[in-house]
């Protein structure tokens, strides 16, 4: 049947369109993405997780980097919100009825869903990248040295588009309304086990995962030593490979485009799940030094180098006291708790010169806070002796709860364990009676040194010492009550004679005066 | 020939929605008519490549759709209003044509001015800039035209077009056919015999899948005459020969 006998119109050729034809569909999904609308929201989830909480933690980058970004705060804040909002753009044309009219396009079906998506993963990325600079902008104004680490960042950066492209390649096999909520759940629940994990994985493949807040941050990380790359830069791989991975999956369906785009697309979704897998084969090979995690094939020797500094430097009772630029907010407080405790100690052999802080060594894991050594509590070595300070690894003030007054009672404890028992060990009854008495002499009365000094020593307490929240037992207590009541000259001397033998445990309790 | 099918059929499991339809269409404006299910809407989606044949041979604007590189020459050069047109409602007027015309590959130095030329004539250029949102369904419905015709396809398949318009817009809509229908082919599936009786060169009358008329709006009168039942004269060829057809 012939409807009508005309000559078929020849259509004038208008050339081939180029990338610029994808830029403005780009232009157009921008601005017309839902994304933009929930970054206010994502904006006040974020101070109210991660800036709120990093802002009260003390001034030094690697311990408010780690909350926001070594557990993974920031990423856990923006997850759930554009897997939703990604799966809800994913979902669109289903939704809206507009399959149909979008099917009959020139374009490939995959080219318009990837300009949708990298509208929603631009807004994403762009909004977690500005959150992230204002922070560290705001963070930045109270800290004295140093700079953030860069590569959790882009570790975050590429979470987020990882989780946008699960979001909405979900949206784009699944259009209904339902899908934008289950992808957002979805979000948490990724998140959340990513965490749960994480808090229990101190190696292997669970240190892949992003919120996995063990083995990537030393306490001095950025300040004595750089913040190891290897690791995020798995994490990165990883990420980058299952984002790519989920997005080719958009041109691998029947009426993404032509055979070669949705052969491509198969390809290039392997090459995203072995990026991915290669990742996580690499996080099996991470060694935890002491400054971090160390993944042979990704690791730069460049990054062992130690971070040149000068030390700033305060005297406490004659004993000059250097810490590292980054503490200084922190060395008034750390010469204040010596003064006390320099002025017994002052002519004893064996009593230091002057005080110095040490890198805090990374340790993760169950027991690693045992007195290793340097690095995770005090000692005092060298000729001349030395007080060696790893004020990394203690509680600084107004980290989770810590006070100024438990952060001094601290640095006095720690030097009078290290002055008495050479730090390695709990000590005897004897050497608990005089640490006890010199830490009476230090300020913090007998009574009270085991619920608020010994309560977070570092190193375990033995079966027939004090307990946290009790007492010393009463021989401990009286024998230190006794010593501490006695002329401050009378016990210098004392303990000059008999601080060879003390140390060697060779004293008993009746031994002391 | 615009438009060549060649007993082309269309089955939704047991359903043959469209049953060995033969039909060649060049420039000009074709009525579709036709009862609910008769399977009008199944033969545009196919002529707007959205399904596939069952079997049957299809070749449009001279090319076969079943492979990629002609079938994307093909939507190169097709406008497809479907049924029930979706929008996306936080887009304005002119960012949905917009959006149209790039995903047509039109050449993005032409979009601005086809879209505004598009805009215009749906009679909507004082609405360019309006959320979608705000519209009527009449005004969206010029909308989804604007969309079809913003890239001056060869091939204009329209799925009910005229449905919420007022009768002004109607009319206005006939023209607008008419002058398309003058260098394209034209496609309209409509229940509205008056579309057909004003705007279409040719009418083709489908029933249970199958083409039961084809010819010029004045011989689906003439065999009405006597018979039929209706107010319209076509309307009374369109009724008899459905009950032939039946018969």
């Amino acid at each position: 049947m012939t409807a009508t006998t005309l000559p078929v119109r020849s259509r004038p050729q208008a050339g081939q369109p180029g990338p610029l034809g994808l830029a403005r569909l780009l232009r157009v999904e921008l601005r017309r993405n839902t994304m933009p609308w929930l970054l206010p929201l994502i904006a006040a989830v974020f101070w109210f997780d991660s800036y709120r909480i990093a802002a009260t933690l003390p001034p030094l980058w690697n311990l408010r980097a780690f909350y926001i970004l070594g557990q993974g705060h920031a990423l856990i804040d923006f997850a759930p919100f554009v897997a939703g909002v990604a799966a809800w753009m994913g979902s669109r044309d289903g939704r809206r009825g507009l399959a149909d009219l979008v099917t009959t396009s020139a374009r490939s079906r995959f080219a318009a869903q990837f300009a949708t998506w990298a509208a929603t993963a631009i807004w994403a990325v762009g909004g977690y990248l500005v959150f992230m600079a204002a922070t560290f902008w705001a963070l930045s104004r109270s800290i004295a040295w140093g700079g953030p680490p860069y590569w959790p960042v882009a570790v975050g950066a590429v979470g987020v588009a990882a989780f946008s492209a699960a979001g909405f390649t979900a949206g784009a096999y699944f259009p209904t309304r339902f899908t934008a909520p289950v992808a957002a759940f979805g979000g948490v629940l990724a998140c959340g086990m990513s965490s749960q994990i994480g808090f229990a994985s101190y190696g292997g493949w669970g240190l892949i995962l992003p919120t996995n807040s063990n083995n990537n941050y030393g306490q001095d990380a950025g300040i004595f030593y750089q913040f190891l790359p290897d690791l995020p830069i798995a994490r990165v791989m990883f990420l980058a490979g299952i984002a790519v991975a989920l997005v080719a999956l958009l041109g691998v369906r029947a009426t993404a485009g032509s055979l070669r785009l949705r052969h491509t697309a198969a390809v290039t979704a392997a090459a995203g799940a072995a990026l991915a897998i290669t990742a996580i084969a690499l996080a099996l090979t991470a060694q935890v030094t002491a400054y971090g995690v160390v993944i042979p094939a990704l690791h730069d020797a460049a990054s062992d180098r130690p971070i040149p500094y000068t030390p700033v430097c305060g005297q406490a009772a004659g004993l000059p006291v250097c810490v590292q630029p980054a503490y200084q907010p922190y060395l008034a407080d750390v010469t204040a708790a010596l003064r006390p405790v320099g002025t017994q100690l002052t002519g004893l052999p064996g009593a230091p010169v002057r005080a110095a802080q040490v890198a805090n060594f990374f340790a993760a894991g169950p027991g690693a806070l045992s007195p290793a050594g340097v690095g995770q509590i005090a000692r005092i070595s060298g000729r001349p002796p030395v007080l060696y300070l790893p004020l990394g690894a203690f509680n600084l003030p107004a980290i989770f709860g810590s006070s100024p007054t438990g952060f001094a009672d601290q640095i006095k404890l720690e030097t009078v364990h290290a002055f008495v028992t050479t730090g390695k060990s709990y000590g005897d009854p004897a050497q608990m009676a005089v640490e006890a008495a010199l830490m009476r002499w230090a300020g913090i009365p007998v009574a009270a040194q085991p619920m608020q000094v010994l309560a977070p020593s570092p190193w375990a307490l033995p079966s027939n010492g004090p307990h946290p929240g009790s007492t010393y037992p009463a021989p401990i207590a009286a024998a230190a009550t006794r010593f501490a009541a006695l002329p401050a000259a009378t016990r210098h001397a004392w303990l000059a004679s008999h601080l060879t033998a003390l140390r060697a445990g060779q004293l008993t309790l009746a031994q002391l005066p | 020939m615009n438009v060549e099918l060649s007993e082309l059929t269309r089955r939704f499991g047991r359903t043959e929605a469209v049953a060995g339809v033969d039909l060649e269409a060049g420039p000009g404006v074709l009525g579709l008519l036709g009862p609910n299910g008769a399977g009008k809407t199944s033969l545009l989606r196919m002529m707007a490549t959205v399904l596939p044949p069952s079997s049957g041979t299809m070749r449009l604007l001279g090319r076969d759709p079943g492979s990629f590189g002609p079938r994307r020459e093909i939507r190169r050069g097709l406008g497809y209003l479907p049924q029930n047109l979706g929008y996306y409602p936080g887009f304005t007027v002119a960012e949905f044509v917009e959006y149209f015309a790039l995903l047509k590959d039109m050449p993005p130095r032409q979009v601005p001015r086809a879209v505004a030329a598009a805009i215009e004539h749906v009679g909507m250029g004082d609405k360019a800039r309006k959320k979608l949102r705000t519209l009527s369904g009449g005004m969206l419905r010029r909308v989804g035209i604007a969309q079809a015709i913003v890239n001056e396809p060869e091939l204009l398949l329209l799925d009910e077009p005229t449905a919420g318009l007022d009768p002004e817009q109607r009319v206005a809509f006939r023209t607008l056919l008419r002058e398309f229908g003058q260098r394209a082919t034209v496609i309209v599936s409509t229940h509205l015999v008056e579309d057909v009786a004003a705007a279409c060169s040719e009418v083709t009358l489908m029933d249970a899948g199958k083409i039961v008329f084809h010819g010029t709006p004045g011989e689906l009168i003439a065999a009405g005459t006597g018979h039929g039942v209706g107010d319209a004269p076509l309307e009374r060829g369109y009724t008899a020969v459905l009950a032939a057809a039946r018969s």
